[in-house]
């Protein structure tokens, strides 16, 4: 007898974190070929929020504030070489560079404000 | 009035954040009921929640990384995409009964065709073999889930998005018109160079969705890669890992390889479009597009074809009443068509004057990719061969790929052949050819699958009788239809064309009448499939294919037998069930003693 056979208990069965990892791909993809501010920083929010999620909920990662730093530093660096180099795509650079920066704002605001369930216990 | 958009816009995108922020807070509040009392609290970064119920109703397939939902998922994404492309081509058909533009404009006609080459590849073939592969490779080697369950889902959430952009010419979206560069999107049409249409949005639209369903098979791919190498079972060696899971292990290193290729490819091709880059134009030149495009365009004809072959292998077997003959053989072949796969590509170009010796490098390496495929049609042939023949669907499908793969293959060699290929490029005889393969034999096996399968995923039994009219009238429409492309192409029909020479008129009639037969054979496959899993007997043996008899019960089955016999529905009160189950035993025996 099989508890739950092809099903492991380690495993958690759902996650919600997927969904908008694949949605923001496409959003900030769009936004980021055809220029279009909003998208393209909604789009990264979007991908990288949930990526900061995925890893925190997986366990790959102990705090939700670290990885969102090294994304948000990544596409700090990535706006900024398509801003100020020779690219030359200014306003794709700067929605990459907002993103980054709304990315940074939204990590810290959760690390000040938002409190782990297992630490009000 | 176009800042007021961007504000709009802006606005509609904070609202959609702020959405999925509250909703997320919401699903994760959902599982904040952690178990502290089994000491869940001490454990450091060990995941401290299980999961044991999924969430009801819509939900539970948005947030679902259990592989077998995601296999289902990936099955309706693929079977609505084969609906799509299925009408799409019906159209063409239709209107290519009469040699004169009629039912649909040219422009009209050469977006269905882009479009149905592109949704058929990559919106169906690909998906439905991942359909396949994420509901049974996990139980055919013994696995709990996926490797990475998450990148799972991932994975297939990328599709929608990219069949909503593949197909985003076609929605009523102002200035934005279908692609029409054909599946090959060969330059310089595609770079939108030159007084024609191509430079509208719909085509970077379509290459975006393209490239996100690229990314999708390789996240599969990895995913395969290292399920099949680190979550066997330990019963599970080398040496006793089933057919099916060698094809999938092929095929998902054929795709690691073949798919980034595409995806750089396309990105070129944006950039060509929209940044004023030049890799197609001045610096590589139109033939780079081909060389890049077709390097990963064949190998990927053997990402939709092994794991099909390995369904066949898998299948036909069980219904022969024998073990698969030559098993190694086949598994030798299937890693020989793994590795020349990539040897092969410029055979899509031995007319575009490239070099002559490289062209017969080519073309001897194509005609040795004729052996192992051979290897594995005697196998299969051989395996038939004094069995104890049961024709069921699944079965009856299996040989009807055997039968169409022979067609497509050995018209294959021929185009493998320099001299023959120069008379026949770009004729009907190519279309019939890979027509040959792609329904006739791929899609055959992946409805071989479907029926085989079909109580393990439904729990019930389909109607038999509409199970063989759908056979023989895919069969029937399947051969009509493309052999008369094999006959028009040797009349010189060229290929792509909505309007012809009146001569072709009887042909192409023919073949449309050959495909009207396949869409009556596909709805009949439909009203089968739905009604029987809404209303069909359910199964209540766990070998409805009496493979016991024989010997030749696979993982899967056993699984299944397992999961009907302790009554677990899929997700919660798998405990309730079963203690039901127990105690009613118990009392059965007592009462018995």
């Amino acid at each position: 007898m099989d508890e739950a056979p092809g099903l492991s208990d380690q495993y958690r069965t759902a996650s919600p974190w997927p969904v908008f990892v694949a949605l923001g791909i496409p959003i900030s993809e769009l936004g980021l070929l055809f220029g279009v501010f909003p998208l393209a920083v909604g789009g990264l929010l979007l991908f990288c929020g949930s990526i900061a999620g995925m890893l925190k909920e997986s366990g790959y990662v102990e705090s939700t504030i670290r990885s969102l730093v090294v994304l948000s530093a990544i596409l700090f660096a990535f706006g900024g070489a398509l801003a100020f180099t020779e690219i030359n795509l200014v306003t794709r650079g700067y929605a990459t560079i907002a993103a980054a920066a709304l990315l940074l704002v939204g990590g810290v605001a959760f690390e000040l404000f938002v409190w782990d369930n297992k630490q009000a216990i | 009035m176009e800042v007021n958009g961007q504000l709009a816009l802006t606005v509609l995108m904070g609202v959609f954040l702020i959405a999925v922020a509250a909703w997320l807070a919401r699903i994760e509040d959902w599982r904040s009921y952690t178990p502290l009392a089994g000491g869940g609290a001490v454990g450091g970064t060990k995941e401290q929640y299980v999961s044991e119920e999924k969430p009801s109703g819509l939900i539970r397939w948005l947030t679902t990384v259990d592989h077998k939902d995601i296999g289902m998922l990936y099955g309706v994404y693929s079977l609505i995409a084969f609906a799509v492309g299925g009408l799409m081509v019906v159209a063409m058909r239709i209107e290519l009964a009469d040699p004169s533009m009629t039912l649909l404009s040219n422009t009209f006609y050469n977006s269905l065709l882009t479009s149905h080459g592109i949704t058929m590849l990559f919106l169906f073939g690909t998906p439905i073999i991942a359909a396949f592969s994420n509901y049974f490779i996990p139980l055919l080697i013994g696995a709990d889930d996926m490797a990475f369950p998450r990148i799972n889902a991932i994975a297939f959430w990328l599709l929608p998005p990219g069949a909503l952009l593949i197909w985003a010419g076609f929605f009523p979206i102002p200035d934005i018109i279908p692609a029409q560069t054909a599946w090959t999107m060969y330059t310089p049409l595609s770079a939108g160079v030159g007084s024609g249409n191509q430079m509208n949005a719909g085509v970077d639209l379509m290459l975006l969705g393209l490239h996100l369903t690229g990314v999708s098979a390789t996240m599969g791919a990895i995913n395969f890669i290292a399920t099949i190498f680190t979550e066997r079972n330990e019963k599970v060696t080398w040496a006793n890992l089933d057919i099916f899971s060698w094809t999938i292990l092929t095929q998902s290193g054929l795709i690691l390889f073949a798919f980034p290729l595409l995806g750089s490819a396309i990105l070129m091709l944006l950039l060509d479009r929209n940044f004023g880059t030049a890799f197609f134009s001045v610096d590589g030149g139109a033939i780079l597009w081909q060389h890049l495009f077709w390097f990963f365009g064949h190998p990927e004809v053997y990402i939709l074809v092994l794991p099909p072959m390995g369904i066949v292998s898998l299948v036909l077997p069980r219904f022969a009443g024998r073990r698969l003959f030559g098993f190694k053989f086949v598994v030798y072949s299937t890693l020989a068509i793994g590795v020349l796969s990539f040897g092969v590509w410029a055979h899509h170009m031995f007319a575009t004057g490239i070099d002559p010796r490289l062209r017969a490098s080519f073309m001897a390496v194509s005609l040795a990719i004729a052996i192992p495929s051979a290897v594995k049609t005697f196998n299969w042939i051989t395996t038939m061969w004094n069995g104890n023949i049961r024709l069921t669907t699944p079965m009856l499908f299996c040989i009807g790929f055997v039968s169409n793969f022979i067609i497509g293959g050995v018209t294959g060699v021929f185009l493998a052949s320099i001299p023959i290929d120069l008379i026949l490029h770009d004729t009907y005889y190519v279309v019939g050819h890979f027509h040959y393969i792609v329904m006739g034999a791929i899609a055959f096996a992946g409805f071989a699958g479907l029926y085989y399968w079909f109580p393990i995923y439904t729990g019930r039994m389909y109607q038999t009788t509409l199970g063989k009219w759908h056979f023989w009238l895919s069969m029937i429409g399947t051969n009509l239809t493309f052999f008369v492309m094999v006959l028009l192409g040797y009349g010189g029909m060229p290929r792509r064309y909505a309007t012809y020479l009146p001569q072709f008129a009887t042909m192409h009639q023919l073949a449309t009448v050959g495909a009207l037969i396949l869409l009556v054979g596909q709805m009949i496959f439909v009203w089968n499939f739905v009604q029987s899993w809404l209303e069909g007997p359910k199964v209540e043996d766990g070998d409805p294919w009496d493979l016991g008899e024989d010997n030749l019960t696979t993982a899967e089955w056993t699984w299944f037998e397992r999961k009907l016999q302790t009554a677990v529905t899929d997700g919660g009160e798998e405990e309730d069930a079963e203690l039901a189950t127990d105690g009613g035993e118990t009392v059965t025996d007592a009462d018995d003693e």
